[in-house]
């Protein structure tokens, strides 16, 4: 069984007038409670396949089955039930929220629009769900251009597992985190995935998160899978040009060992 | 050296309806001329609040006590020291947290970066978008004659940051503040992007001011690392004191917490496999 199914995705687009692929033949499978990375270079097409997938742009050929359904084929009260199931956490949480709208109102709307849960129950749900993305309810009131960069994109991970979801798409969702509530997010996601057997697809340039948190990876370069397999196989002993080179960049802590 | 900013005693408020948030408590702090600053600290502790205060753009609802004083740049002879204000685009270049914030949706990205060039080095458009393309070459986009053209749509996250970088040293600036310019470059663009800010701090006397959550990059790049906490400076020093002698146990636990390629995994650590 799987959650889902992509072959053979390509998305094409237009640099200064020449078309290119931004996505170029593109296969991957998630089984359930399963986490894929995606990892690439910047422009290598990762967030284009996370918009492909979540239905926000047409591909140009391909196919994306989703809980063994056809993605590309559903629409109106079938695609909206599908999208509960699906959800994402964008690269850019600015961009994905409206600036002045309340915490509260960025997580009431999805229990609504869902039906997930009833009015009065909602506020209990709202502060629960801050609760499991380590905020304090007391932000609920706050707009979401007053709250701190971090704290944004921990609302948009409460918001995306708001409709108990069997898949979430990540975009950079923990980048900008630091370590301390990276950590406490990165557990969160584990316990998620156990708990209720979420799928993720991770998508990521932090290869020492993808090692932490991830099963198997999925290696873009410009638009096309250069290498793919067993995460920490793959980040252990990189075989193709990009691989090699996206290990070789990471910054590593030179420190002497202190006690 | 000499201090380019002396802040002291800085603390900022946030005031909406009666709720009130601290985010910085005195911060007393300078910053060198010519030096590589980072500022780390976890979420919510004020570092791009102290960023956007030293730069004059914070909200206006934020009340804001003690004083950050510039110094008078040698050039400019018409400004008292404790009146000199920088301009933000000619003195102070800004990379915001969130590249949105930095870029007007409309507006081709070629256009943003030259009227920066224009506006403040007095250049004619064409210059101007000369300029431009060759910054957007030096920060590694690909084809920069078509992406001069594009619009911020058109572009991958790592490519907006790339263009609000190059809008950001346009003009030249004395200091460049980048707030997680890099959190989410793939490390071979971030390790080029270092290297481009260490020429620009050494060739042409820029002074930054880096923030980052993570700990290795800023210690690839800064002199000095500040570690804030809940609003409050807990820790100066040398990068190499902080990573090999960090004084506070909060800095410590940024250094162990830091996920490398040799940390062991979280899937072991809890037992579990698809
Ligand atoms: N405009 C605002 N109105 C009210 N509170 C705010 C506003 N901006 C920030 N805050 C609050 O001030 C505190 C410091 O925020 P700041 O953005 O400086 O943190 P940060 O260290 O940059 O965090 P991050 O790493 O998450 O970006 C946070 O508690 C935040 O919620
Ligand atoms: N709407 C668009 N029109 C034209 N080109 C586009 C458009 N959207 C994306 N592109 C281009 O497609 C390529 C892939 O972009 P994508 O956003 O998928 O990259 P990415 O791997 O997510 O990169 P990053 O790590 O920088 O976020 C890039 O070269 C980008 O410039
Ligand atoms: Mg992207
Ligand atoms: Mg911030």
């Amino acid at each position: 069984m799987t959650v889902l199914a992509v072959s053979n995705l390509s998305k094409r687009y237009r640099r200064g007038g020449k078309p290119f692929a931004a996505v170029d033949d593109v296969s991957f499978e998630i089984g359930p409670a399963e986490t894929l990375a995606v990892a690439g270079p910047s422009g290598s097409g990762k967030s284009t396949i996370a918009r492909l997938v979540l239905r926000l742009l047409e591909p140009d050929a391909g196919r994306i089955q989703f809980e063994g359904a056809d993605l590309l084929i559903l629409s109106g009260a079938a695609l909206r039930a599908r999208r509960a199931r699906l959800q994402m956490v964008f690269q850019d949480p600015l961009a994905a929220f409206n600036p002045r709208s309340t915490v509260a109102r960025a997580l009431d709307d999805p229990l609504r629009i869902h039906g997930i849960a009833s009015r009065s129950e909602r506020p209990r749900r709202i502060a629960a769900l801050l609760e499991r993305v380590g905020l304090d309810a007391g932000l609920a009131a706050r707009a979401i251009h007053e709250i701190s960069g971090g704290q944004r994109q921990r609302v948009a991970i409460a918001r995306a597992i708001a409709t108990r979801p069997s898949l979430i798409v990540l975009d950079e969702a923990v980048s900008a985190l630091d370590v301390s509530v990276r950590g406490q997010i990165l557990d969160l996601l584990l316990d998620l995935q156990r708990q209720e057997r979420i799928a993720y697809l991770f998508i990521s340039h932090d290869l020492g998160v993808i090692r932490a948190l991830a099963h198997r990876i999925v290696l873009l370069e410009a638009g096309r899978v250069a290498e793919s397999g067993d995460a920490r196989t793959v980040i252990a002993s990189p075989q193709s040009a990009v691989g090699k080179a996206l290990v070789a960049a990471t910054p590593r802590l030179n420190r002497i060992k202190t006690p | 050296m000499t201090a380019l900013l002396s802040i002291r005693d800085l603390t900022v408020r946030y005031r909406r309806e009666g709720v009130e948030v601290t985010a910085l408590k005195g911060i007393s702090l300078d910053v060198e001329a010519g030096e590589r600053l980072a500022i780390i600290g976890e979420s919510g502790s004020g570092k791009s609040t102290l960023a956007l205060a030293v730069a004059g753009l914070l909200a206006e609802a934020a009340e804001v006590g003690g004083s950050i004083e510039w110094q008078k740049p040698r050039s400019s002879h018409s400004v008292t020291a404790s009146h000199f204000q920088p301009l933000g685009g000619r003195d102070i270049g800004f990379v915001f947290q969130d590249p949105s914030f930095s870029l007007d949706p409309v507006m081709p990205v070629g256009k943003q970066i030259a009227e920066v060039a224009r506006t403040h080095l007095n250049l004619t458009w064409r210059e101007a978008y000369a300029k431009a393309k060759t910054l957007l070459g030096r920060v590694r986009l690909p084809d920069s004659e078509a992406a001069l053209r594009a619009y911020p749509h058109q572009l991958s996250g790592g490519q907006k940051q790339r263009v609000a970088i190059a809008a950001a040293i346009a003009a030249a600036p004395k200091l460049l503040i980048a707030d997680e310019a890099t959190s989410a470059l793939d490390t071979i663009v971030q390790a080029e992007i270092v290297s481009l800010i260490r020429g620009l701090v050494n060739e042409d006397g820029l002074t930054l001011a880096f923030i980052s959550h993570d700990i290795a990059l800023a210690a690839t790049l800064a002199e000095r690392i500040a570690v804030l906490r809940h609003g409050e400076l807990v820790e100066l020093g040398d990068t190499d004191q902080i990573l090999n002698a960090p004084r506070h146990a909060y800095t410590r636990m940024l250094l162990d917490a830091h996920l490398g390629l040799d940390a062991k995994p979280l899937l072991d650590r809890q037992g579990a496999s698809a």
